[in-house]
């Protein structure tokens, strides 16, 4: 098994001059490929601190991200924008997709950005959306789809990009409990079929239930990380 | 796909991005109407000026100068005459005789320019004939017939068949004084000059100054402007001896006040290309700042900066793109209606207008380059302010854009 992502002495404080606050402090996480795992904790734990650093969308304040072998930290603004687009499948947690674009094209954006050639393009956007159930949404605008619908159409764009891992900051957070649990099925199977790593933090203890690694913040500090 | 973003964001908000469409539409139809109009102020003046003032080429006495009381004369005048109306381009030519002097009546009396003009020939190098009011344009047979402006006439209560007095000094500096019969009042777009003109026959003015065959003025018209230049150069090869100049040498005013007016009108264009970018910008600020999430969605999908940028700057563009042909068709309709038709700015201006020697109607005229450097300026508008939203959007951090 390889390492994707390994954190070295991790921390982001904020406000260091005056009343700091160490959001993360000194994380030293291994994520393995094709692991399933939650990031759990309080509110103001510093679970979305933590994926923004790893997902390149924030500096640390200090130590490492390292991704693949590569230290994300060490790359220039540019460098690091090609690397998110190539390496790294984000999925918010609301509001995550382009409102002008349909289903279909808000998934095929991201191939354009990473000059994927129009056969392959349109191939995979069907198959993604078909994976996702919403094979007979794909020209729906995103106003026009629920919530979850939104959310798995925001999965298969992640997925589209052929990323060596997958971020979600609360997934399931806007969903009722029927929609989460069809988003959850969704992600547990591309993490079973297609060995995609997903991390994701959440409150919600179905979904906690349904994650094969469980790591818990408490102010910014690892309080445990169990495998199931 | 950047373009299908940006056409379908010019769309989110209808009213608002018709409203920037709209007000580009208007500044465009307004910078090109106002453009069209002072050109056409100027065409008219320069028209005005050429068949009534200065003709296109004058010839003089290398020592001549209008203020003189007894300016030098140039000679053998009718041969002359014959060798210009050969230059190519020339359509018509005149001689006349100048003197300075002094107008009497029984009411009063005023310094007056008198030149002695050719009938036949004046009448087809200047619209002088067709500006007679009130009388006839020296169909009398009478010696000593002469030509008033109206506002002189009205001055002293002259009318036709008055006799006035009019005193010069001869080549001789003898000062002669001579009675002359009121034939018609005239009255020309330019005032100022109808107070001051008074015309006479050639041969009764070269007979009480003792010239012959001789006249201090030659004028020249000729088909169009475009033989000015050559023109000139033939005319000076064939008379090595004498002041060949043309009428922007004459009357550099009459080349400033066109240059001015020039000037003036893209000061118009620039005033309202700046209020059109204030709109824009004004508008693409808003756009962005409502979609600071989106934006930081897509920086954080790996959108680069780049396209981004492109992507603003492209839906700015469309604002404007969708805006300017719909103002530069209205005003190419409405120019091209008024230059057939004309403009009769008496309706605006009262007729003040010729106070300053302009016609009252006007002739509006736009050439395609000139249409070409308003478009361009626009565009080169939208691009300069659409720069500044766009680097706006990019100054965003992804984080705190999707917290937003
Ligand atoms: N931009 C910021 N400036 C200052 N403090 C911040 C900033 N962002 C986060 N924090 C602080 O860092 C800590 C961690 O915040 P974070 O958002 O990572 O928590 P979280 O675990 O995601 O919470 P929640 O479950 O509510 O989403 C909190 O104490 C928060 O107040
Ligand atoms: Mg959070």
């Amino acid at each position: 098994m390889s390492i994707v992502i390994e954190t070295q002495n991790l921390s982001k404080v904020y406000n260091p001059d005056t009343i700091p606050v160490y959001a993360v402090n000194q994380v030293n996480l291994k994520i393995q490929r094709g692991e399933f795992t939650a990031l759990v904790g309080p509110s103001g734990s510093g679970k979305t601190t933590l994926l923004n650093l790893i997902g390149g969308l924030d500096k640390p304040s200090s130590g490492k991200v390292i991704i693949n072998g590569t230290d994300i930290t060490q790359l220039r603004p540019n460098k690091l924008i090609d690397f998110r687009l190539h390496n790294i499948g984000f999925v918010f947690q609301s509001f995550n997709l382009i409102p002008v674009l349909t289903a279909r094209e808000n998934v095929e954006f991201i191939m354009l950005l990473q000059n994927v050639p129009a056969a392959e393009r349109n191939k995979r956007v069907e198959t993604l959306l078909q994976h996702v159930g919403l094979g007979d949404k794909m020209n729906a605008r995103p106003a026009q789809l629920s919530g979850g619908q939104q959310q798995r159409v925001a999965v298969a764009r992640a997925l589209a990009s052929k990323p060596q891992f997958i971020l979600a900051d609360e997934p399931t957070a806007n969903l009722d409990s029927a929609a989460a649990a069809n988003l959850l099925d969704i992600m547990a199977a591309l993490n079973r079929e297609e060995n995609m790593t997903f991390i994701f933090s959440t409150h919600d203890q179905r979904v906690i239930d349904r994650a094969l690694r469980v790591i818990t913040l408490v102010d910014g500090k690892v309080e445990s990380d169990i495998r199931r | 796909m950047i373009f299908t973003i940006a056409w379908r964001n010019v769309w989110r908000h209808r009213v608002r991005s018709l409203v920037i469409m709209t007000s580009v539409a208007l500044g465009v139809w307004a910078g090109l109407t106002l453009n069209s109009l002072y050109i056409g102020m100027g065409n008219e003046r320069l028209k005005i000026a050429i068949e009534n003032e200065v003709s296109h080429i004058q010839l003089h006495h290398p020592d001549y100068a209008r203020e003189f009381t007894q300016a030098p004369v140039m000679n053998n005048i009718q041969t002359a005459l014959n060798q210009i109306e050969t230059v190519e381009g020339v359509k018509a030519v005149c001689a006349r005789t100048m003197a300075m002097g002094m107008l009497a009546t029984a009411t009063g009396s005023a310094g007056v320019q008198i030149t002695g003009i050719q009938p036949p020939n004046e009448s087809r190098v200047t619209q002088l004939q067709t500006k007679i009011k009130e009388g006839t344009f020296f169909t009398a047979s009478k010696p000593n017939s002469l030509l008033i402006g109206a506002k002189l006439a009205k001055k002293f209560k002259i009318k036709p068949r008055s006799k006035v007095i009019l005193t010069f000094q001869d080549a001789s500096n003898e000062l002669i004084s001579a009675a002359f019969w009121v034939e018609g009042i005239y009255q020309t777009y330019n005032t100022a000059l109808d107070e001051v003109m008074v015309y006479v026959n050639q041969p009764d003015l070269n007979k009480l100054l003792n010239l012959t065959d001789q006249a201090h003025e030659i004028a020249v018209l000729l088909q169009s402007d475009d033989f000015t230049a050559s023109g000139k150069n033939k005319i000076a090869t064939l008379f090595p001896d004498v002041k060949v100049q043309t009428w922007k040498e004459i009357s550099p005013d009459t080349e400033l006040i066109i240059a001015t007016m020039t000037q003036a009108s893209m000061v118009f264009v620039i005033i309202i290309l700046l209020a059109i970018s204030f709109g824009i910008i004004n508008t693409m600020l808003m756009a962005i700042l409502e979609r600071t999430r989106e934006i930081g969605v897509l920086m954080s999908l790996g959108m680069n900066k780049l396209k981004l940028f492109t992507m603003i700057l492209t839906e700015t563009l469309l604002l404007v793109l969708v805006g300017c042909p719909v103002g530069v068709f209205i005003a190419w309709l409405l120019i091209t209606y008024l230059s057939e038709n004309g403009l009769d700015m008496s309706v605006f201006a009262g007729e003040s207008m010729g106070d300053f020697g302009f016609s009252n109607i006007i002739y509006p005229d736009l050439l395609p380059a000139q249409y070409v450097q308003i478009i361009m300026l626009v565009l080169i508008t939208a691009l300069i302010s659409s720069v500044f939203p766009a680097v706006r959007a990019l100054s965003l951090k992804p984080v705190e854009a999707i917290r937003a």
